[in-house]
């Protein structure tokens, strides 16, 4: 077999010991980037630029790819404890990880993490060594009406993650999409909602609308209702260990998620954050249990985890086999490969193989090495609950102001960032859910985007997006996800009517 | 957030500036660097700008000529609107560089940008790059003439270009299609968020055509490639990977289109580091690692100083006004 061969060579290469090394350094500075909200993967990777310069562009690639994958690996642990995303790819995974913590089951909602994350990593490996070539016809095949309607299923997820009331869903979902058009406009150069304000013209980052919506909130509401919080369990990080029966409830989610995940990330503009949203909100329709999701539902920790991961590995496709990257961080790994001289693209397979064959067998590496790495530091990261709650409360709100600061430089976004938080306590106080509002923040720019690209390519006509058999059968998955709730709950009126 | 991760170097990179301050304060008269100098490629990797400001860096870093790192950045955003308005709120920074082009010129004069070229420290012009139109490699046209009339014909066939409307990429083909006859705001011009993006909507044949910076598709043509180039607006065929493909005026077009490059600083830079970086610039265009970059991507090199090229923007200004004027764009 053709891949078997490529990868003992890739293992070759990735088997030297200073690439060991490499792998090494590269995931463990990224778990420790991830857990620390602002410091994203794409800061630590051009910083790490002038550092790979001088490498062997394979080991460069080993080494930065380990950073980002790591980081995307360590970023749940922050979303677990602290309610706080290290990185925008968890934020799903404080859905239900967080009150899996308060519920004095931290231990547990961190390996599975770690455990799912590792699976979603080691699946998309393989689907990245023996279908890469063949997925940059995937890569290319989404145009902007295809972009569009893959825009339109994920926000879809807005019906399934406002539970008590829609109509409160859907407007957290709107002024999601009004925070994410602030800014000026690609299409037109025009300035949106930035009210004269320069601080505003280039948008407003993801991470300060989630620091302050999730983490700064919390605190709030915590000190709001008399900072004492009596009602966590002290010194209960519990149990790491996984029953039976609960390995076999995260499988399904695990494995639907990995492969939805890896498909995301091959999307050019789609990527880990998309792709742990969509991995979150089919499993919660999909449960059995899905009710329960959003209150300490172990598969809603486990479907973003694998999906986020799997999408991170995915995002290298088309950054290796088009030379086109697919999120910033790719972006930035694209430029670190043009340093060091290696263009990416159709022809890199043949002209290159051991930087791809190479990447592709240290990614196996990686995992085990994450895997390894994170399960026995759960136990000591986890202690930081066991702070008394007005320390952990001022630790919360510390981390997240100097995530934002170290992001921005900017004393303005640290102001958002309180009138995020500030949001984000009356969101809760009045229940509107917070979840459609990151939702619609993230997929509301692209949307609209291409929608008018679209518009603009077919003249006007809004047939295009039903013309083309990807966006067709994306906007009537689409329609079926919008339906299915409401033909489910009426049986369920109907049978209790009986 | 590529761009604040820099400041986050520049921060870092602080305490060994001092250090450095101390050492050379002997010499204070010249005005060297006390610390990384960020050069913003104001679009997003993979563009003409951003290929400009890794290869100086990359230039000038290989052959030591400068003590401090060039540390590149992207801000991409408004076709440069959005790293100008940043830059412009840095004056008097001396260790703030960014790369400039025609966009310079167009943005501003389309309205979209509340900075122009006035508002920044001219550096130096490094060297020229020209327009080029791309099809997919199965596509059916052959030539440049083929596509104008197949765009006479279908006037919704679009074209993708990596900037916004009215900004250079629009400009080269609307120039073009008026100089063959045809109405130039008759094109179908689609903006993309970079030269990359447009060119992945190519190879998935969402659009009928490309047209961006010639230096920017040579990593995408050649052997075993999905795109196939129509034709370059230089005057005189290019070299490198490029010589195969026919100017504009081989083919019966008389057009032309310069991709002027050059490099500006924040507003108000002092004088000293304005003299230091042009005679920088001048020995980087000497050195081997220069010549063999540009070959590879098809720049001609074309020097002017700071005073030189402040005139040549004015001039380049007042040309471009009456361009967009005539295309209906000109908001200003």
């Amino acid at each position: 077999m053709d891949a078997l061969n490529n990868l003992m060579y890739g293992f070759g290469i990735a088997l030297e010991p200073m690439n060991i090394a490499y792998v090494f350094a590269g995931v463990f500075a990224g778990t420790i980037i991830g857990m620390l909200p602002g410091l994203g993967p794409i800061s630590a990777l051009a910083l790490m630029i002038p550092i790979t310069f001088a490498m062997e562009p394979s080991s460069g690639l080993i080494l930065m790819a380990g950073v980002y994958y790591g980081a995307i690996f360590g970023g749940s642990t922050s979303s677990i404890l602290l309610n706080a995303p290290g990185v925008a790819g968890t934020v799903a995974t404080s859905f239900d990880g967080y009150p899996m913590a308060k519920q004095g089951k931290a231990g547990k909602a961190l390996a599975i993490a770690a455990y799912s994350s590792f699976v979603g990593g080691t699946v998309s490996v393989i689907f990245l060594m023996l279908v890469a070539p063949l997925l940059s016809k995937v890569a290319v095949s989404f145009g902007p009406a295809e972009y569009f309607a893959l825009m339109v299923l994920g926000l879809t997820a807005v019906v399934s993650l406002s539970d008590k009331s829609l109509v409160k869903g859907l407007i957290a979902a709107v002024v999601g999409v009004m925070i994410s058009i602030v800014g000026i406009d690609m299409q037109t150069g025009t300035e949106r909602f930035t009210f004269n304000s320069i601080n505003l013209l280039d948008g407003i980052d993801f991470l300060v609308v989630a620091l302050g919506i999730f983490a700064l909130a919390e605190v709030f509401y915590m000190l709001l209702r008399g900072g004492g919080g009596k009602e966590a369990p002290r010194n209960a990080i519990g149990s790491l260990k996984l029953t039976r029966s609960e390995v076999g409830q995260i499988a399904g989610p695990v494995s639907r998620s990995s492969v939805l995940g890896f498909f995301t990330g091959v999307l050019p503009g789609a990527g880990a954050t998309i792709g742990s949203f969509l991995g979150y909100s089919m499993e919660k329709r999909i449960a059995k249990d899905g009710d329960t999701f959003g209150k300490g539902n172990i598969k809603g920790v486990a479907a973003p985890e694998a999906a986020n991961n799997a999408a991170c590995t995915g995002s290298f496709v088309p950054l290796l086999t088009l030379g086109v990257p697919g999120s910033g961080t790719t972006a930035v790994l694209l430029g670190a490969l043009l340093v060091m001289g290696v263009t990416p693209g159709p022809m890199m397979l043949e002209q290159r193989p051991d930087v791809f064959w190479g990447v592709v067998a240290s990614m196996y590496i990686g995992n085990i090495f994450l895997l390894v790495l994170n399960l026995p530091l759960i136990p000591l990261i986890a202690k930081i609950l066991d702070l008394p709650k007005p320390l952990l409360l001022s630790l919360i709100l510390i981390f997240c102001m100097i995530g934002v600061y170290g992001m921005s430089f900017s004393v303005f976004d640290l102001l958002l960032l309180l009138g995020f938080g500030l949001l984000g306590l009356g969101m809760r106080l009045f229940g509107f859910p917070a979840a459609p509002l990151i939702l619609a923040l993230i997929l509301g720019n692209i949307m609209e985007e291409s929608m008018r690209r679209a518009l603009q390519i077919s003249g006007g006509d809004w047939m295009t997006f039903v013309d083309k058999p990807i966006s067709l059968s994306l906007l009537l998955i689409a329609l079926l996800s919008l339906g299915l709730p409401l033909l489910k709950k009426r049986r369920k009126k109907a049978a209790v009517a009986e | 957030m590529t761009s604040l991760s820099l400041k986050r170097l520049a921060v870092l990179a602080l305490p060994m500036a001092a250090l450095t301050t101390i050492a050379t304060a002997a010499q204070a008269q010249e005005w060297t660097p006390s610390k990384s100098i960020e050069f913003v490629a104001p679009a997003n990797p993979g563009g003409g700008w951003d290929t400009l400001v890794r290869t100086v860096s990359r230039v000038i870093q290989q052959e030591g000529l400068a003590d401090k790192n060039f540390a590149a950045i992207n801000v991409p955003g408004g076709g440069g609107a959005v790293a100008w308005a940043q830059i412009a709120r840095d004056s008097g920074n001396p260790h703030k560089l960014f790369a400039t082009s025609p966009p310079m010129i167009l943005v501003p004069l389309a309205g979209a940008s509340r900075y122009d070229h006035t508002d920044f420290t001219p550096v130096a012009r490094i060297n020229t790059d020209y327009s080029i139109i791309l099809v997919a490699a199965d596509s059916e046209y052959q030539d440049v003439n083929d596509l104008f009339t197949a765009l006479k014909e279908n006037p919704r066939l679009s074209v993708g270009g990596g900037s916004a409307p009215g900004s250079m990429d629009h400009i080269s083909i609307a120039g073009l299609a008026s100089a063959a006859g045809l109405d130039a705001s008759a094109v179908n011009y689609i903006p993309f968020s970079g030269g990359g993006d447009a060119m992945t909507n190519l190879m998935g044949g969402h659009i009928e055509a490309v047209i961006t910076g010639a230096g920017e598709s040579v990593g995408q043509l050649g052997e075993g490639s999905q795109l196939r180039a129509l034709g370059v607006s230089s005057e005189e065929r290019l070299g490198g990977a490029l010589a195969e493909v026919p100017t504009y005026q081989e083919q019966g077009i008389d057009y032309s289109f310069d991709i002027w490059r050059g490099v500006m600083g924040a507003p108000d830079m002092p004088e000293e580091a304005v003299a230091y970086y042009e005679e920088l610039f001048a020995e980087m265009l000497e050195t081997d690692a220069w010549r063999q970059a540009s070959d590879q991507l098809g720049w001609i090199d074309a020097y002017q100083d700071s005073e030189e090229f402040g005139a040549f923007l004015d001039e380049q200004q007042e040309q471009f006004s009456s361009v967009l004027s005539d295309l209906g764009l000109l908001r200003q």
